[in-house]
């Protein structure tokens, strides 16, 4: 009697080691497959060819980047340090529109750069351009 | 005797019997933990010296990220893609899903192509268009 309740019992267990198997490679797949990367960055803008013939007009402050990485402003040479600066000066209005003219030429690391430069110095309505 | 020679050989057996429940909880929760967090984003899996920026924000793990390396090479994917070969290769992954793109630039890179590759990418139809900078 006592060795028939045994063997009920033994009849009910399942055995768990293919589950675990099949858990284990997949648990090992995922951790291969995971990175933790965090990508950071800036949501940059470029006028389209539409709108550039209008944007033109009135925009009243505008850098333009030259081959060498020199960062010119009114025909100036100005050092990236006076960007911030200048644009707080010169956007009494966030909806004064500020523009890069950055050389073909030019590093992107001087145009990202001077966009968070611009960026710093309150700049709303930032786009940038390419000329060559 | 015949009965304590059964007992003598069955009791092993159950005593080395473990309780495996706690360890498949313990697995099935980092199989979860696991599963959430996978992202399947194909890197560019090149050396790219992105610029510092202080005004920048954590973008989305989910983009396509397209790579120019410090020569001017356009990688997506692990391999060179050019300049010309962006625009088909985000268009056919827009259509599938709408995601938002990263243009992983090297601060060498030549600012001509950052704007090539981001005029290709807007003309693919991306709504969402960012330009990596370092995690710092």
């Amino acid at each position: 009697m006592a060795r028939r309740v045994v063997s009920d019992e033994d009849a009910t267990r399942i055995d768990l080691a293919p589950m675990i198997d099949c858990i284990f490679i997949l648990l090992i797949f995922f951790i291969v497959t995971t990175v933790f990367v965090q990508e950071q960055g800036l949501q940059a803008s470029k006028p389209d060819a539409a709108a550039h013939v209008s944007l033109e007009e009135n925009v009243s402050v505008a850098f333009e980047i030259t081959p060498d990485n020199k960062i010119r402003y009114e025909g100036d040479e100005i050092p990236l340090a006076d960007v911030t600066s200048r644009v707080k000066a010169a956007v009494t209005d966030p909806e004064i529109p500020v523009v890069i003219r950055a050389h073909e030429k030019s590093d992107h690391g001087t145009f990202v750069a001077v966009w968070n430069a611009a960026k710093l110095g309150g700049a709303q309505a930032l786009s940038f351009n390419t000329v060559d | 005797m015949a009965a304590g020679r059964r007992n003598l050989f069955s009791e092993p057996d159950e005593a080395t019997d473990i309780d495996l429940a706690p360890m498949i909880d313990c697995i099935f929760i980092l199989l979860i933990f696991f599963i959430v967090t996978t992202v399947f984003v194909e890197e560019p899996g090149v050396d790219v010296a992105k610029p510092d920026a202080s005004v920048d924000q954590p973008l989305e793990r989910t983009s396509i990220i397209i790579a120019i390396t410090a020569d001017n090479k356009v990688v997506y994917g692990g391999r060179e893609v050019g300049v010309s070969g962006v625009g088909a290769r985000v268009k056919q992954l827009l259509n599938k899903d709408d995601l938002p793109v990263i243009i992983q630039a090297d601060e060498k890179a030549d600012h001509g192509v950052f704007s090539d590759v981001w005029s290709e990418v807007k003309n693919a139809g991306a709504r969402k268009i960012s330009l990596s900078t370092r995690v710092d």
